[in-house]
Formats: C-alpha cells, sequence, structure tokens
C-alpha cells in the first residue's frame, strides 16, 4: 500500500497519508501541508495521485493552492518543484484544451495552459522541462511549426532530452516526416534504453507509417512484451491484422481488438474497428453503442469522421436514411477533405438520392468522382442520377465511360439499357444484351427481368421470334410452356368451348386433378403477360388466352390480362362477351381509367351513345390527368356527334361539337404533347373547318411519329391525310395514299377504304377504276348495298359520259348499253330488296335513278344504231371502194382477154383458111386431120370459160350497187329523226343530268364520305385501344426495370 | 405432310382472280382447274405440270365471284356480281342454263356429291337455292329461319346474308355460313332447318365438310381462324388460329388429313388435321388470296395430289401435295 508521509513540522513524527485512502476533500491535505509547511515535492505527489485517480479538482486545487503567491514567496528559493507545479497545470490545460470541443474554452484552457508556462519560465528561463511543456502545448493547438522551434531549442541546449527528443517525434510525425520521426524515436531509445513502451510504439507507427509492415509489427510487438495491456500497440497489431485482409488475419485482429477493448474500452479507434466488424456482421445495435462511446472518447477528426461514418452506414442499412444522412453529413463535417476520407460522401450521395434530394446527390457523387474519376459505382450512381433528372446526355455519357472502363459491368450495361429505352430502342437493346451476355459469361442467372426487357424490346420491333425466344427464356419452365406448345391439347379445345362459354378455369382445375402443377410466380407474371401479348401479335390467339386465363387463374385481380381478353373478343367482334369481361375489370377496381375507356369504346359500337359518353368522363376523372385516352375518346366522341347532327340535319349542335372535341384535343396536347392521337384529333376538327394545310402538316408529322414501332401504327392518320389530299382535288396522292394504307394495314379487306377510293378515281372521272374499285369492295363487303348503290352510279354517270362525247364510236355506244343494261339490273335489285329492309336507300331515289338510266338507255340505243350505222356504211363505203377496184380491174383483165381472144380467132380463122385450103391439098391424109380438129375443140372450150367468170363478177357488183342506191335513202332518213333526237332530247338529259349531278347522283357518295369518318374513328378507337394496353406492357417492363 | 410449289402463273387473268375450283377428268380429257375473275371471264386451264390456257368464257357482267364443276366433269357453273348463274358445258363452251332467283344474290356454289343438284348461296335473301340439275328448275330454297323475337324491321337480311354453302359427302345435309358468323345446318330431303353453329362472329366466307366424316364441317371466317365442328351435335371441336387476316378460302384434302386454307394475308396455309395446327405456310402470292382448291383423285396418268391457289395479284398458283 502505497503511502506518503508528511513531516510534522518541528518534530520528528510524520503523517502517514495512504494514497488510496487520500480524503476526498482535498481541504484536509491541503491543511496539513500548509500547516505542516510540507516540501513542494510532496504536494505534487498527493496531487500526481489525485489524477491519477480521476480526481480532477482535488488534483488542480492542490496544484494550484501551490502555486499560489504566498507560497511562491514561501518557498521563493525552492525553484524546481515550484516550475514542477505550474508545469503540471501547464500540461493539464494543455491536455484540457486538446480535449475541449467547444472552440471558446478551448481557448480559454490553451491561455490559461500558456500562463502557467510563462510562469514557470519567469521562475528560470532555462528550465528544459517548461520548454518541452511548452512545445507539447503548441503541438496541442496544431501550431507544428513553432512546437518544432520550442523543442530544437532544448535539443540544441541537451541533444539527449528525452521528453524533448519525444516531443519532436511527434512532430515530426505530425508533420509527415516519418523518418526523421522514427530518428528522433529512435535516439530517445538509445539515450534512455528502460523508456516506457510509448516510445517503441511511436517506432512502430513511424515504420507503419513508411511501409515497413514486419518491422512496424515487431515493434508493436514489442511494445506489448513490455506492456502486454497497452492498448495502442494493441489496436496497432489489431489493424495492420485486419489490412491482411484474409478470415485468419481478420479473426486474429479482432481478437486484439476485443483485447484491447477489455483493457481500456475507450479507445476511439479500436471501437471504430470493432464497430466496422460488427457492421459486416449485422449486429447494428453494438455499431450503434461502440460509435457512439468512440464519439465521446476522441476529438480526433478522421477518427470522429469514420465514427460518424459507422454509425451512418448502420443506420443507412437499416435503412433509416434520415439519421443515416445526418451522421453522414457529420462525418462529412469532421473530414472537411474529400481526398482524406471519401467514404462518407458516397454515402451521402446514396442516401440523398434514396431521399429525392438529386441535386445535393449529385453533388457529394461529383466529390467522390473527383477523388476517383474512374469509379464505376460513382459513375453508375450519376447515370442514374441524370437519368432522374432527364439530364439524358450527361447520363449517357456517364454510363458509357462505365462500360469503356470496366467492359464487364453487366449493371452499367442495365443501366445504360434503360436510359435508352426511350429514345433509341436499338442501342437499348445492344445495351442489354451485352449485360445479358456479360452476365451468362460470369455465369450468373440473368435476371427475369432483363430478359423481359429484351423481350420487350424485340417485340416492339417486330422482331417476333427473337422476343418469343427471349420471354422464354426468361419463364424457364413451367405450366405455360404446355400451354403454348399444345401438349395439353385435348384440354385446350375444350378450353376453347369453355371460353365462349365464359367458364374459364375448368382447365386449370382438371390440370391440377391430373397432377400437374398449376404455379405462377408473380416475378414471371410481366413476362407471361407480354408473352401472351406476343402470342396474340402472332396470332396464336389459342395460347394468349389461355395463358391470360392462367393469370387470372392465379392472380384474379390482373386487370390487364382481363383487358387484353376482352379487347381479344372485341376484335372477334364478341361485343357481348368483351362487356363482361370489362365488367369483370371493373369489379376488380372500379375505377381503372383503361376499362373504362375500353368499355366507353364497346358502348359506342353498341349504339349506346350517351352511355358510352358517361363511361368516357368517367374514365377521364378516375385517369386523373395521367393518362388521356379517355380525353381523347371525349374528343372522338363530340366529334361523332358533330358528324351526327350533320346527318339528322341539326346543323345548330355541329359548331357547339366541333368546338368541344377541339378543346379536348388542345387540353390534351397541351399536358402531353407528344400524343399522336390527340394531335390526329385536331388535324380532323381543322380539315373539317377546311384549314386544309395545317391540318396535313400535322398528320404528316403524326404518321412519321408514328411510324418505327409497331405498337403506335396509325392507319388513321394515313386516311385522314388522303381525305385532305382528295379535299384538295389532289386526286392522284389521295388514291395513292389510300392504297398504301390498305396494303400497310388491312390486308386490302377494309371495304369502306375501296369506297373512299372509288370516291376518289370517281371525282376524277376514272370510271373504270372507280367501278372496278366497288366490285372489288362489294366482294369484301356483300352484304353492303351502297356499294352496289354507287356501283349503278358510276355506271349510269361512265354512260352519260360516253353518251356526252362529241364522237361516239359503235364499241363505246355498244359499252353505254350494256352498261346502262347492268345499271339498271344493279338499281332493279336494290329496288326489289328495299321492299324487304335490307337496306336503307330511298325507294324514289332508286326510282329516279332506274327511269334517268333507262331513258340513258332509250338515246344510247339510238346512238349506238346510229353508230353501228355509220360503222356499217363506212364499212361499206370501202368494200364498195374495194368492189369497184376489183371490178374495174375484172374489166380491164376481160378486155385484154377479149382483145387477146380476138386475135387468137383472127388467128384461127386464118389458119382455118389455111388449113382449109391446106385440107384441101391434103384430102387424101384424112385421118390426121380429124385428130387436129380435136385439138381446136378443146381450145376452145378454155375461151369459153374466161368468158364466163367475169360477168359473174360483175353482176355481183351490181347487185351491191342496188343495194347501196336503197341504203343510203335509209340512211338519211334515220339520221334525220337522230337529228331531231339530238335537238330535243340530250338537251333536256343534260339539263336533268345536272339536276341529278346537284342532287341525288353526288349525294350518296357525298353520303357515305360524310359518315367515312365514323368508321374510320371506331377505328381508331380500336388502335387506341391496343395502344393502351400496349402502353401498359410497356409500363409493365419500365417498373420491372426499377 | 407437306406442299411443294410446282407452277406460278402470272397474269393468268387480267385483274383480280376470285374463284377457282376442279373440274374432274372425264374419259376423254384430264382435270381442268376453272378460274373466275373480276375481269368479267371464266378460264380452264390444263394444269399438270405447266398451267396451259385451254379457253376463256365470257358472257359476264361484273366481277365472277363463284364457280363450281359438276362431279361428272362435264358441266359446270359460275355465278358473278349480277346475281346470274351460267351453266355450261365445259368441253364446248356452250351455255345450258342461265339461273337466277331474284332478289337473291348468288354467292358460293357446290353441286351436289352426286351432281343432283347445285346449291348456290343465296346472299340477302339468307336461304340456299337449290337447283334440280336436270330441268334446271329451282328445286328448293332453304330459309334460314328468322329468331322469334325480331322485329321486321331487324337488318336480319344484312346479318344472315348467306354468304357461303357446303353439301356433306353422303348429300344429306347442306351447310350455310352468313355475315353475322352463324352457320346454318339443313337437312336436304325434308327440305328442313335443322340447327345454327356457333363460334364465329364475323363473316364465314369458305364452308367444306370433311371428306372422311359426314359430321364434320370446317369453316373459314373474317376472324382469321378456322373452326372444326361437329356439324350433327352442334358442338364446336377445334379453333385453329394462325391467319392474321380475313380467311377467304377453305379446301379439304381428299385424304380428309388437312385443311388448306387462302387469306388475305397473302399466304395460303396447311393445317395438320391430327395436330390442328398449320405446318406450312406458303407466301407465292403477293395479294390476297381468294380460292384454294385441291384437285379431286381419278383421271388418268394422275400421280399426286395437287393444290391450287388463286389471288387478287392475278397469278395461280400450283402446289404437289403428300
Amino acid at each position: 500500500m502505497a503511502c506518503v508521509y508528511i513531516p510534522v513540522q518541528n518534530s520528528e513524527e510524520e503523517v502517514r497519508v495512504s494514497l488510496d485512502q487520500l480524503p476526498r476533500d482535498a481541504t484536509d491535505i491541503l491543511d496539513i501541508l500548509k500547516a505542516e509547511q510540507a516540501p513542494l515535492d510532496l504536494w505534487l505527489v498527493i496531487a500526481r495521485e489525485y489524477f491519477k485517480q480521476g480526481k480532477i479538482e482535488q488534483f488542480c486545487q492542490i496544484l494550484e493552492e501551490g502555486s499560489s503567491p504566498e507560497i511562491n514567496e514561501y518557498y521563493a528559493d525552492v525553484r524546481y518543484e515550484r516550475i514542477a507545479i505550474l508545469n503540471g497545470l501547464g500540461a493539464y490545460y494543455s491536455y484540457i484544451g486538446k480535449i475541449e470541443t467547444g472552440l471558446k474554452e478551448k481557448d480559454n484552457h490553451f491561455a490559461k495552459a500558456t500562463q502557467y508556462y510563462n510562469r514557470a519560465s519567469r521562475i528560470d528561463m532555462h528550465e528544459s522541462s517548461t520548454w518541452v511543456g511548452k512545445g507539447q502545448l503548441l503541438l496541442a493547438k496544431g501550431d507544428v511549426e513553432q512546437a518544432f522551434n520550442t523543442f530544437k531549442i532544448v535539443l540544441d541546449g541537451d541533444p539527449d532530452n528525452v521528453p524533448a527528443l519525444l516531443g519532436q517525434a511527434s512532430v515530426q510525425f505530425n508533420r509527415g516526416r516519418y523518418s526523421e520521426s522514427l530518428e528522433l524515436y529512435k535516439r530517445a531509445l538509445r539515450v534512455y534504453p528502460d523508456c516506457p513502451g510509448a516510445v517503441r510504439l511511436g517506432i512502430g507507427l513511424c515504420r507503419y507509417k513508411l511501409g515497413h509492415f514486419e518491422r512496424a509489427r515487431q515493434a508493436f510487438e514489442r511494445v506489448l512484451q513490455l506492456d502486454p495491456e497497452n492498448v495502442e500497440a494493441l489496436v496497432a497489431l489489431g489493424v495492420m491484422d485486419l489490412h491482411a485482409n484474409d478470415a485468419a488475419g481478420i479473426r486474429k485482429g479482432m481478437e486484439k481488438m476485443l483485447l484491447a477493448f477489455e483493457i481500456y474500452p475507450y479507445n476511439a479507434l479500436s471501437l471504430n474497428y470493432l464497430a466496422n466488424h460488427f457492421f459486416f456482421t449485422g449486429q447494428h445495435f453494438l455499431v450503434e453503442q461502440l460509435t457512439e462511446t468512440a464519439l465521446a472518447v476522441t476529438n480526433h477528426g478522421p477518427t470522429k469522421a469514420h465514427s460518424y461514418y459507422n454509425l451512418a452506414r448502420s443506420y443507412h442499412s437499416k435503412g433509416d436514411y434520415e439519421k443515416a444522412g445526418r451522421y453522414y453529413m457529420a462525418s462529412v463535417k469532421e473530414s472537411s477533405k474529400p481526398q482524406e476520407f471519401v467514404l462518407p460522401y458516397y454515402g451521402l450521395g446514396q442516401v440523398q438520392l434514396k431521399l429525392g434530394d438529386y441535386r445535393s446527390s449529385l453533388a457529394n457523387f461529383e466529390k467522390v468522382l473527383e477523388v476517383y474519376p474512374e469509379n464505376c459505382e460513382t459513375l453508375k450512381s450519376l447515370g442514374h442520377i441524370y437519368a432522374i433528372l432527364h439530364q439524358t446526355d450527361k447520363a449517357l455519357e456517364v454510363l458509357r465511360k462505365v462500360t469503356r472502363i470496366d467492359p464487364r459491368d453487366a449493371q452499367a450495361f442495365l443501366d445504360l439499357g434503360e436510359i435508352l429505352i426511350t429514345s433509341d430502342t436499338g442501342a437499348a437493346l445492344e445495351a442489354y444484351r451485352n449485360a445479358r451476355l456479360l452476365l451468362r459469361k460470369v455465369g450468373e442467372d440473368v435476371p427475369i427481368d432483363l430478359l423481359n426487357n429484351i423481350g420487350v424490346l424485340h417485340f416492339e420491333r417486330g422482331e417476333f421470334e427473337l422476343a418469343e425466344q427471349t420471354f422464354k427464356d426468361a419463364l424457364g419452365s413451367g405450366i405455360w410452356l404446355s400451354l403454348i406448345n399444345g401438349k395439353e391439347n385435348n384440354y385446350v379445345v375444350d378450353a376453347f368451348t369453355a371460353l365462349l362459354q365464359y367458364k374459364d378455369v375448368q382447365i386449370f382445375h382438371r390440370l391440377e386433378e391430373e397432377g400437374s402443377s398449376v404455379e405462377l410466380p408473380w416475378s414471371k407474371v410481366s413476362t407471361i403477360f407480354n408473352l401472351a401479348r406476343l402470342l396474340e401479335e402472332s396470332h396464336k390467339t389459342l395460347s394468349a388466352i389461355l395463358l391470360y386465363r392462367l393469370i387470372l387463374y392465379k392472380y384474379p385481380e390482373y386487370v390487364d390480362a382481363l383487358l387484353r381478353l376482352a379487347a381479344i373478343a372485341k376484335a372477334r367482334s364478341n361485343i357481348q362477351l368483351s362487356i363482361e369481361l370489362v365488367g369483370e375489370a371493373l369489379k376488380v377496381n372500379d375505377k381503372c381509367p383503361g376499362a373504362l375507356a375500353i368499355l366507353g369504346c364497346l358502348e359506342l359500337k353498341n349504339d349506346e351513345w350517351v352511355k358510352a359518353k358517361e363511361t368516357f368522363r368517367a374514365a377521364s376523372e378516375a385517369a386523373d390527368g395521367k393518362d388521356f385516352y379517355a380525353s381523347v375518346c371525349l374528343g372522338n366522341w363530340n366529334y361523332f356527334a358533330a358528324l351526327v347532327s350533320e346527318l339528322k340535319k341539326q346543323v345548330k349542335h355541329i359548331p357547339v361539337h366541333l368546338e368541344k372535341a377541339k378543346d379536348m384535343y388542345s387540353n390534351v396536347l397541351k399536358k402531353c404533347t407528344s400524343n399522336l392521337y390527340a394531335a390526329n384529333g385536331l388535324g380532323m376538327i381543322l380539315a373539317e373547318k377546311g384549314q386544309f394545310d395545317v391540318s396535313k402538316e400535322i398528320f404528316t408529322q403524326v404518321q412519321e411519329a408514328g411510324s418505327g414501332t409497331i405498337f403506335s401504327q396509325m392507319p388513321d392518320v394515313w386516311i385522314n391525310l388522303a381525305h385532305v389530299y382528295f379535299a384538295q382535288g389532289n386526286y392522284t396522292l389521295a388514291v395513292k395514299m389510300y392504297q398504301n394504307c390498305l396494303r400497310k394495314f388491312y390486308y386490302n379487306t377494309e371495304s369502306q377504304l375501296f369506297l373512299y377510293l372509288a370516291r376518289t378515281h370517281y371525282e376524277a372521272e376514272q370510271w373504270q377504276e372507280s367501278k372496278r374499285t366497288l366490285l372489288r369492295a362489294i366482294r369484301l363487303s356483300p352484304s353492303n348495298y351502297t356499294l352496289r348503290f354507287n356501283l349503278g352510279v358510276v355506271m349510269q354517270k361512265f354512260s352519260a359520259s360516253l353518251l356526252n362525247k362529241e364522237k361516239r364510236s359503235a364499241d363505246e355506244m355498244r359499252t353505254t348499253v350494256s352498261e346502262l343494261e347492268i345499271a339498271i339490273s344493279v338499281f332493279g335489285q336494290l329496288a326489289v330488296a328495299f321492299n324487304q329492309n335490307i337496306h336503307g336507300i330511298d325507294e324514289k331515289k332508286i326510282e329516279t335513278h332506274v327511269s334517268y338510266c333507262k331513258h340513258l338507255l332509250e338515246v344510247a340505243k339510238v346512238y349506238r344504231e346510229a353508230a353501228e350505222l355509220e360503222e356499217q356504211q363506212s364499212r361499206q363505203r370501202l368494200e364498195l371502194a374495194r368492189q369497184v377496184t376489183l371490178a374495174e380491174e375484172a374489166r380491164r383483165k376481160a378486155e385484154e382477154q377479149q382483145r387477146l381472144q380476138m386475135e387468137k380467132r383472127k388467128q384461127e380463122e386464118e389458119l382455118k383458111r389455111v388449113k382449109e385450103m391446106e385440107q384441101r391439098f391434103e384430102r387424101v391424109k384424112a385421118k390426121e386431120v380429124e385428130a387436129d380438129r380435136m385439138e381446136f375443140q378443146e381450145d376452145m372450150d378454155e375461151h369459153h370459160n374466161d368468158y364466163e367468170e367475169p360477168t359473174n363478177q360483175l353482176n355481183t357488183v351490181y347487185d351491191d350497187e342496188e343495194d347501196m342506191a336503197q341504203d343510203p335513202l335509209a340512211a338519211v332518213g334515220l339520221e334525220d329523226s337522230d337529228v331531231e333526237d339530238e335537238m330535243g332530247a340530250p338537251t333536256t338529259a343534260s339539263r336533268r343530268r345536272q339536276a341529278w349531278a346537284e342532287s341525288d347522283e353526288d349525294e350518296p357518295l357525298y353520303r357515305h364520305e360524310d359518315s367515312s369518318p365514323l368508321g374510320e374513328n371506331t377505328q381508331q378507337h380500336e388502335t387506341g385501344t391496343v395502344r393502351d394496353d400496349e402502353n401498359e406492357t410497356n409500363v409493365e417492363a419500365d417498373d420491372d426495370i426499377d | 405432310m407437306k406442299l411443294a410449289g410446282l407452277k406460278s402463273l402470272e397474269s393468268a387473268h387480267d385483274d383480280s382472280i376470285w374463284a377457282t375450283t376442279w373440274v374432274p377428268a372425264t374419259e376423254t380429257r384430264p382435270s381442268l382447274l376453272l378460274t373466275g375473275s373480276l375481269d368479267e371471264t371464266v378460264r380452264l386451264w390444263k394444269a399438270d405440270d405447266d398451267v396451259v390456257l385451254d379457253h376463256t368464257n365470257t358472257g359476264h357482267s361484273l366481277g365472277v365471284v363463284s364457280v363450281a364443276a359438276h362431279p361428272s366433269g362435264v358441266i359446270a357453273a359460275s355465278a358473278s356480281l349480277d346475281s346470274f348463274v351460267r351453266v355450261f358445258d365445259v368441253d364446248s363452251n356452250s351455255t345450258i342454263a342461265t339461273l337466277e332467283a331474284p332478289p337473291s344474290e348468288s354467292w358460293q356454289m357446290q353441286f351436289h356429291p352426286k351432281g343432283t343438284m347445285l346449291a348456290v348461296a343465296g346472299g340477302s335473301s339468307t336461304s340456299i337455292k337449290v337447283w334440280d340439275t336436270a330441268t334446271w328448275q329451282l328445286a328448293a330454297s332453304l330459309q334460314i329461319p328468322r329468331p322469334e323475337s325480331s322485329k321486321p324491321n331487324d337488318k336480319i337480311a344484312t346479318k344472315k346474308f348467306v354468304l357461303s354453302v357446303a353439301w356433306s359427302p353422303d348429300g344429306r345435309r347442306l351447310a350455310c355460313g352468313s355475315m353475322d358468323g352463324t352457320i346454318s345446318v339443313f337437312d336436304v330431303a325434308r327440305a328442313k332447318f335443322l340447327h345454327h353453329l356457333e363460334g364465329h362472329l364475323m363473316p364465314v366466307r369458305s364452308l367444306i365438310y370433311s371428306p372422311n366424316d359426314p359430321r364434320v364441317l370446317f369453316s373459314g371466317s373474317d376472324d382469321a381462324h378456322i373452326h372444326m365442328y361437329d356439324a350433327e351435335g352442334k358442338s364446336l371441336i377445334g379453333s385453329m388460329s394462325g391467319h392474321s387476316s380475313w380467311v377467304l378460302s377453305i379446301d379439304a384434302s381428299p385424304d380428309g388429313g388437312a385443311i388448306a386454307s387462302g387469306s388475305s394475308d397473302k399466304t395460303v396455309k396447311l393445317w395438320d388435321l391430327s395436330m390442328r395446327a398449320a405446318v406450312q405456310s406458303m407466301t407465292n402470292h403477293s395479294d390476297m388470296v381468294w380460292g384454294v382448291a385441291f384437285r379431286p383423285p381419278g383421271g388418268a396418268g394422275v400421280r399426286a395430289c395437287r393444290l391450287a391457289s388463286v389471288s387478287d395479284d392475278k397469278s395461280i398458283s400450283l402446289y404437289d401435295y403428300s
């Protein structure tokens, strides 16, 4: 038991003071000390003992009393002890100042310390311990240079002053001159080989800093040999073990840390390391406890920064972002320079990102990036924030950089794809595929979302096979495969029948009964849905239906699947089933805007106008400004209403409805400038008002915007564009546009479009084209009688135009007659059909057409006869001319013949005479002469024949000439009567024709054009719905990316 | 089961070809291909290894929408949009009869399997007109009954407008397809309506009975599906999807194992009935395919079974079916 003995004044006695039983009240001791005038070194001993016991107050009281003026006077000659007391106080206040956090108090303490040191100096300028104290004070104040100078003064005087050497070593260490520091420590050790382990600790730290880890370790171990409880050495060794970064090292390190903690639970460094360790083992409670202690015991900035960081990290991982943010912030404040300790900036950035404070987050990540310009994680976070802030270009730049720095970073490619998905589907696909490839290379499972997105992109680009394969890869094996591949054929057929009867889940029940597992994890639902959409698009309707049903079987509230089923039913024009399905969807969510909008369209199809309007309105309200589909529908509704008013001749209502429609479209466009449907609608209204150039511009833009993906194709805009061309009289372009639209979107099956086409040909007076177009339309839509009526009109008009020609060939007139006959029979059929209520075309109108056609027919017949006559005449004239030339030829030939005959005869006669003369001479040879005569006779016969032929020919010619003589008469007579006709009939005919042109004749066609936008807009509804649903597909995909 | 493209003849007509059928072989000549077109002509083709024009028949006005051949191969019929049916001698092209039953239009036609009657889809008359092929008199008019609830004002004529017609192979039943997608089945002997077959809701443009089973009826519709019905049991047995647009024409292979279909999506598809799925899709045509027809078996020198298709692109294509 340690104790001191205070000598009693003027006696040999001593007061024994047991050091561990020092009175609580220091005044008791002081009284004794003062009363007995005890030597000052005793004062020091007692004060030090109080300090050791943590009784700071008593410590101060004794020392202050010991440095009071009266004591000074009394002990004036005891210099060293007085200095020691002052220095003790100085050291105390330096220390207090050092650990004090409040700036003001800190300064106060330092000032006090300075005061005491100055007093000590005053007692003895050269006392080295005072200088050492001053140096320590300066070091504590952070005035490293001054401290250096102060220690130097001491060392200059006494190069082996151990405290000064240690102080200077500390200074050098703080200046970062570790080798100098090491030298100083070594010197101190040489001078004073028995000095406490702390010196060796300094050596170890220097070596550690210099990178001589083995020797540092030796030094620390030596410290521990000397002082097995030296916490710093333990911690240092622990840190070194931990940094070895292998399991054994970490275990050893942690053991040392724990040991250190047991020895001295207030070492901030060890606390931090322990906290760090427990963070990784997930013991957050311990982390908080340890770091809070660490924060309480240290004042060292970087260490505190670490502590705060640990604390923040703990809260961060627990999801308490508010607290985490606060502590990260504190950590950042402690270190203040990102270069020194960058981790809290990163954490802060992450937390702020979570909390939605993107700008601050951005700033913090950028700070991290200053330190580590190529840190991929930071770059990715930055990319993410840029994407959120819609700075797409920057985001792309950053992410591209990541992929350059580390071309094997799948996550970066994923992010890149996500950003590109809205702007450049091709590049997005590329990025996603890279990500997929990388993941596969590493052997990691490719996340289903990624595959889903790749599939959707392929789908969007129309690469159905690739899309299907990708979706299937994403889904793996499951019940769906057998559904798609139709292995459950027996059930499938039943299912289809059942589906039509709306008993849907039997198939799955049966599958379950048979032991197949009908499972569908929620994570795969989106992909199943997308696959079903794809199957639908590739016309594998049955498989698609089964997949939707599977989704609904497992997740009956999956509205999108119900809506798709409704759309399928609608496409097969099963309106009733479709309405039921939508009703089902509304049961799940009666405010589902998509379902309401589809319901509205269906109601329109059923001609329930008022209901439809209400439904659209409800849908628009339910959408709450987020989805504009219903608003566009309302616009359309008003537009139809205008058209209907026009049909009903309620002229007043037209502008009202049109204006309302226009407002609707414009409003949507204000909120969402890229809404193609609203733009199309606005174009329609403008066209309706005659502003063709503007509307054409709009339509063209919409058309361009709509091309590219299969989800936003809009045939309506093509039709509208064609309408505008038509209205502007640009028939060629209109025809082309209609034809392209038919081919591109309708497989040439839309008879309504054929009707538009026919009308365009009609206006362009291309009658035959118009007729053929109508015939095609009738072939496609046999029960549409207006087409037949128009066919009649076209043929009538064609005939009339032929009749109006100045020169009419007989062929043309024959065509006219047959066309008119057919037209009459066409109208006739319509007239008969009218009685059976087959069509709504006015009977009287048909009659007028029939009678007009009949009239035309009469005229045409007359013309035809005339033309035929003329034709015959001209043919006859030609024939005559030919005959005449022939006859002349014959006559000429005959004459020649005659002449030849005459000559021959003369010769013969001469010959006869000669022969007769000869005969007379040669009667003797009678036989021979007879033979000669035979020969002559034959000759004579031949000549006869020659004579006869020409005469015959002449006769026929004359016959013809006789005919001709009669025909002209008849012809003239007929033609006369014709002239009369021409004077009378055609004028009335043309007048009447004009009248018709104004009223009936064109009206039917106009009427169809008027009704045309109706048809076209219902189509728009359809495409609208499809788009809507597909949007949902996209949305889903996006969700998944998140 | 496979189709192999054999020969395509471009510009076989001056305009869209709307109908086709095979005229069976007679003792004196092989079978011929008969086509009808919007150009108002009907043409006969020798279509063995090459497609060679045999002769052209004129006389129709407006387009020719349907052609049919008598099982004997001696006579054939063609119908046009003006509602007239012309019956003619195949070899001499002499007109045998001109049939008209106003206000009924004439759409798809088919001869009775024994050739005793000709059935014509009667359009807005909502009936099948059955003509006696001996006298060329109207033998029967099989009317689709009005639903009891309907008012006279209802557009029954438009909904039940008869587009297509088919005889069962035993000649006892007639089926007809309508604009609203319903199929009506009649008992021919009693001239009695039996029942409707439901499933389609869009026009049924083509009907054909299975050559093997007089109960099984196939239908092609604008809803892009081909249905398979038990026509007696009133039930839908199967539904086959794959076309992306209207199914305009179907025909059953003589062996009964397959169906060929032509669609406005420009393809000709072959459907394996055992798999109930399309096994092949031919893309010879550049526009909608209005007609497909399997050549009936028989005749001298016939080796493989053959399929012909005609299209709006004015061409005829031939395929070997095996």
